[in-house]
């Protein structure tokens, strides 16, 4: 029989320090928040988005846009499945001359970063597009690295992450699930 | 028990009762208002030089310990109580608050409406006082203590004179000690840095010789503005490694970058003073001590970010620099006493000197 292990590796309060942590780098390497565009991946990452936002706007005072971006549409992994109801975002006056933030909950493969860029691009020429991800656990698979990282969790492709958000799930907390 | 004296500045007399040490004492009487921890409290050597009151009627029930000690020689001038606890009451104590001030040769008072001192306080600010057994009258005490000065180099006298290590297995930290709390070392050890400690003058040059993962500047006595040879330092050091900042070390920072300090009209001395994180609106309340504050105004937006603000009177309690791995609070996450609120602060420190490590690696 199969058995799950779960270990929790993030509380809640280190996943607020490490957005709050994310915040104030944002900031510091846009010296400012002029132009600057937050674009979540779905599901979490877009109720991350929202919390940085959220955070900005308590230290400069400023509202930030917030995308949510729906990859599915770009995805390698998913050949059969492409179908243009899920192509996202028309608005292409949201992303021209902007710098973009594309923020996710974990960043593993590298994969659908990827499928973000294509989003992204697909919609307009941004300025700059940067990566903020609350896990970063490795296992790379493309060159594609995050500027602004949560916590850096090594971790084998047994093992999976799970990050669960008071948004969608009982409470803020990061697992590590082994099969045993 | 033998009557004594203490007369303020402004021609307040108190009269009550000596204890502990006998000896005559001129210093800037303040008061803290936390309810427990006096045995940290006047054991914290950012009270150097001061008279220090306490604000909850009953002190010493819990006798000392050993445990609870902020620094082996302390330098608070005198300890001013309503009444002390002449048999404590716990498993812990090795003995009471009378017998540990005459072993340490601290002076002190009971008696007195320490209450009534606190408003005269509030009403005037912080003042000079004498404490005193002498029977003379009060204009020639008073004048005594007019010519009396107040000493600026605090900070030299509370400081470790040679560098010693608090070993653990881990990260290497450079505390620079300013007047250092225990439970700073204690909360980074804990959290798996080994700790060098070194002495308040030590050049930046030296610190970084040491290759540090991190440097932490400690709370500590008097002025922030007479350490000059400490502003440039700290401007130095910025520029390569993380830094954390707590109380005086915050006000270091502060100025290191431009801003300015004043002296508060009776500072912050306790445990329940509510600080909000700016970024997430979140409250936490915190152990303070410093009767100096940064000016907000004098704060350069574009080089320091204001973090935390206290409730009470809108006073800079966090900062963080927005070129460096720099930042600090005016209180003590240390919490030694008092609330543990801040503790992630410790954390935040580890994580940022984790993610520079990463950051610089890739450079």
């Amino acid at each position: 029989m199969q058995k799950l292990s779960k270990v929790e590796v993030v509380n809640e309060a280190a996943i607020e320090r490490a957005l709050t942590r994310i915040t104030y780098e944002i900031i510091e390497k846009n010296k400012g928040v002029d132009n600057l565009v937050l674009a979540g991946i779905k599901t979490r990452g877009v109720f991350l988005a929202h919390r940085i936002a959220k955070r900005i706007k308590q230290l400069e005072g400023e509202s930030i846009d917030v995308l949510e971006l729906d990859v599915s549409f770009y995805r390698d992994d998913r050949e059969g499945e492409k179908n243009e109801q899920t192509a996202p975002l028309t608005d292409t006056a949201r992303i021209k001359g902007k710098k973009v933030v594309i923020i996710d909950d974990v960043l593993y493969t590298g994969r659908t970063i990827r499928a973000a860029l294509d989003a992204i691009i697909d919609l307009g020429r941004p300025d700059k597009i940067f990566l903020a991800v609350l896990i970063d656990r490795g296992n790379r698979e493309l060159p594609i690295r995050a500027d602004f990282v949560g916590k850096n969790i090594p971790t084998s492709r047994e093992e999976s992450i799970q990050v669960s958000l008071k948004e969608t799930d009982d409470a803020d907390q990061v697992t590590i699930v082994k099969v045993n | 028990m033998k009557k004594r004296l203490l007369v303020l500045e402004d021609g307040t007399v108190f009269k009550g009762y000596g204890f502990g040490s006998s000896k005559e004492t001129i210093g800037e009487v303040v008061f803290n208002t936390g309810m427990t921890g006096y045995q940290e409290s006047i054991t914290d050597q950012s009270y150097n030089g001061q008279l220090l009151t306490f604000t909850f009627p009953l002190i010493g029930n819990a006798g000392i310990n050993r445990d609870d000690y902020e620094s082996i020689f302390p330098t608070t001038r005198a300890v001013i109580v309503k009444e002390f606890a002449r048999r404590p009451s716990n498993w812990r104590s090795q003995m009471n608050l009378d017998e540990f001030l005459k072993e340490k040769d601290i002076p002190g008072l009971t008696g007195v409406d320490t209450r009534r001192l606190t408003r005269v306080i509030r009403e005037h600010g912080a003042m000079k006082a004498i404490l005193t057994d002498d029977t003379r009258s009060i204009e020639e005490i008073t004048y005594q203590l007019s010519q009396a000065e107040l000493p600026t180099n605090q900070v030299e006298q509370v400081s470790t004179t040679r560098p010693y290590v608090s070993p653990q297995n881990g990260r290497k930290v450079v505390v620079v000690d300013y007047g250092l709390k225990h439970s700073i070392l204690h909360e980074l050890n804990k959290r798996e840095c080994h700790v060098t400690v070194l002495p308040h003058d030590t050049k930046a040059e030296t610190i970084l010789n040491l290759r540090p993962d991190g440097v932490m500047l400690t709370n500590g006595p008097g002025d922030p503005k007479d350490l000059l040879y400490a502003h440039e330092m700290v401007r130095e050091l910025q520029k390569h490694i993380p830094i954390f900042g707590i109380c005086l070390g915050h006000q270091l920072i502060a100025l290191a970058n431009g801003a300015e300090t004043y002296k508060m009209d009776f500072g912050h001395r306790g445990f329940n003073h509510p600080v909000r994180e700016i970024a997430t609106g979140k409250i936490d309340f915190t152990s303070q001590n410093h009767g100096y504050a940064v000016s907000e105004a004098s704060v350069n937006k574009e080089t320091l970010m204001i973090t935390h603000i206290e409730i009470n009177d809108d006073t800079v309690e966090g900062l963080r620099h927005r070129q460096h791995p720099v930042f600090s609070v005016q209180y003590h996450p240390d919490a030694a006493p008092g609330p543990h609120d801040g503790a992630g602060l410790f954390d935040q420190f580890i994580e940022l000197m984790d993610a520079w490590k990463v950051e610089t690696k890739d450079a």
